[in-house]
């Protein structure tokens, strides 16, 4: 009994100092299979307008289930609430009302993400960062859809295109600039409107 | 008193034009001035914004400061703000229209997104995969599967593209039974997750080219319904075709124990080579063992 205790023990001390990242020759597959569909994109309309290939898509959501699992196994063995992972049930007693909670976390999503984007220089791996950031922009989305939220879903389903072409690494400086400009602004806006409605709910309880 | 000081402002930034001023940084720095404005609107009431937006849409901006603006209008709840997105969708053939169109994915209006159908049949490919994202970004997966019904070549591969990554199952279903079967429609299936869509293919063997891609294509669902379907295809194979599909569905699975089974109740030397080769870039530990016995002469 105490052996299989031990045992379990150091399971879960060698899962706690596990940093759950992918292994590299996959990380390298991802990274390849972007590349391929970015340029495969670029190949296919010739034009200087950056745009993302649904393939690319795929990868993303890969990567997505991979990070979300080792979030997932983290939480159930530390019993520690993930920071900006929303604990909000769907709300079923008022069908119009958007769950403050909710809001909350995707206010902590959405600077994050920012912040997250705004360090991109110093990362050691953009694209990994990038699609931990499309990880929980998903988690959002998908909580935003049952918290009868469908325009801040929508906003969140709009960043992910974005987000892909950020992934690839071979994306050209300016190109990734005007992108993170781009999302900075439009993270900015959904900040300053979450926050207006959030004082203008405030007021008129 | 506030609110009319952060009026006056931003609406002074807006009217700053540009022409005038030469220095690149000076100008820059004129830009950002009214990106932030712009920016500073979604806090006006719908009915101050939108004047001013209309304002900087139909004023002489960069496009980046207009693009920022059609942020602010897909934000903004009013008849108004959606006809201003559809008049500068359909007039600028160009990044600002193909941002129009973005927008009014992302304001889910079901009047605009319909009459995002025209701007499909009319536009260049940028503009009809512009339309496509549109859609995808407002859920609306009936119109990308009546796109597809229509389309054909690139098109209709960009259309059921797109119904994959929303998930559409049903919709690439239907699509089956109306345009046949195609290697895009394969790999929409795939990457919709479609199982049964794609071990029932994976069975047929009527068109051995599909049928291989199918099975090859099951690898990316992954999970052990697909592990188990590709051993058992791999087995009852006797095409040789099929059976190295079978192993790369399990390569791209990444089910190492089944090439790992195959492997070891294999009793033939050059089919057992072969899984030693698909067992080495799985990149299994077990490979070195058997790499091992089979140099000492125990396998």
């Amino acid at each position: 009994m105490k052996e299989h205790s031990d045992n379990l023990e150091d399971l879960i001390a060698a899962h706690r100092s596990d940093v759950h990242k992918p292994p590299s020759h996959l990380v390298q597959q991802w990274h390849d299979s972007i590349d391929e569909a970015a340029a495969l994109e670029r190949g296919r309309s010739g034009k200087t307008r950056q745009r993302w290939h649904p393939g690319s898509f795929f990868w993303g959501m890969a990567v997505s289930a991979a990070l979300a699992l080792g979030l997932a196994i983290s939480f159930l063995m530390s019993d520690d609430v993930p920071p900006n992972v929303p604990q909000v049930a769907v709300n079923q007693t008022h069908a119009d009302v958007v769950p403050v909670a909710f809001t909350r976390g995707l206010q902590v999503h959405l600077r994050d993400s920012r912040q997250q984007l705004a360090n991109m220089d110093v990362a050691d791996d953009t694209t990994l960062l990038v699609l931990s950031i499309i990880e929980q922009n998903r988690l959002f989305e998908s909580v935003a859809n049952k918290n009868n939220a469908p325009k801040l879903a929508r906003v969140l389903r709009a960043f992910e295109p974005i987000l892909l072409q950020l992934a690839a690494t071979d994306i050209a400086p300016e190109d990734a600039e005007a992108l993170r400009a781009q999302l900075s602004f439009e993270l900015n806006v959904m900040l300053t409107k979450l926050a207006r409605e959030a004082s203008n709910e405030t007021h008129t309880t | 008193m506030k609110t009319l000081a952060k009026f006056i402002l931003i609406t002074a930034a807006l009217l700053l034009s540009t022409p005038s001023i030469a220095q690149s940084d000076v100008s820059d720095v004129s830009e950002e001035l009214k990106i932030a404005a712009v920016e500073a609107l979604i806090a006006a009431p719908a009915d101050k914004a939108l004047p001013l937006v209309t304002k900087v849409l139909e004023g002489n901006h960069s496009n980046e400061v207009k693009e920022r603006a059609l942020f602010i209008l897909s934000q903004i709840d009013q008849p108004e703000a959606q006809s201003t997105l559809l008049k500068v969708a359909r007039e600028n053939q160009n990044d600002l229209g193909l941002e129009a169109v973005r927008m009014i994915g992302i304001s889910g209006n079901d009047e605009s997104l319909a009459s995002l159908a025209s701007i499909y049949e009319n536009g260049n490919s940028e503009a009809r995969e512009a339309v496509l994202e549109a859609y995808m970004i407002a859920g609306d997966k009936q119109s990308v599967f009546n796109i597809a019904l229509t389309a054909e070549g690139d098109d209709f591969d960009e259309a059921i593209e797109m119904l994959s990554v929303m998930g559409a199952r049903d919709e690439l279903r239907e699509l089956r039974g109306k345009t046949g079967v195609s290697e895009a429609l394969i790999q929409a299936y795939a990457i919709s997750g479609d199982f049964e869509s794609l071990r029932e293919l994976a069975l047929d063997g009527s068109d051995v080219e599909l049928q291989t891609q199918a099975i090859e294509a099951m690898g990316i669902v992954g999970g052990e319904q697909v592990d188990s379907t590709l051993v058992e295809i791999y087995r009852s194979a006797t095409a040789e075709g099929v059976r190295e599909a079978a192993l790369h569905g399990m390569l791209i699975s990444g089910h190492d124990a089944g090439v790992l089974e195959l492997y070891r109740s294999s009793q033939d030397p050059s089919e057992k080579k072969q899984l030693l080769e698909f067992l080495v870039m799985t990149g299994s530990d077990e490979v070195w063992n058997i790499i091992d016995s089979t140099l000492t002469g125990d396998q």
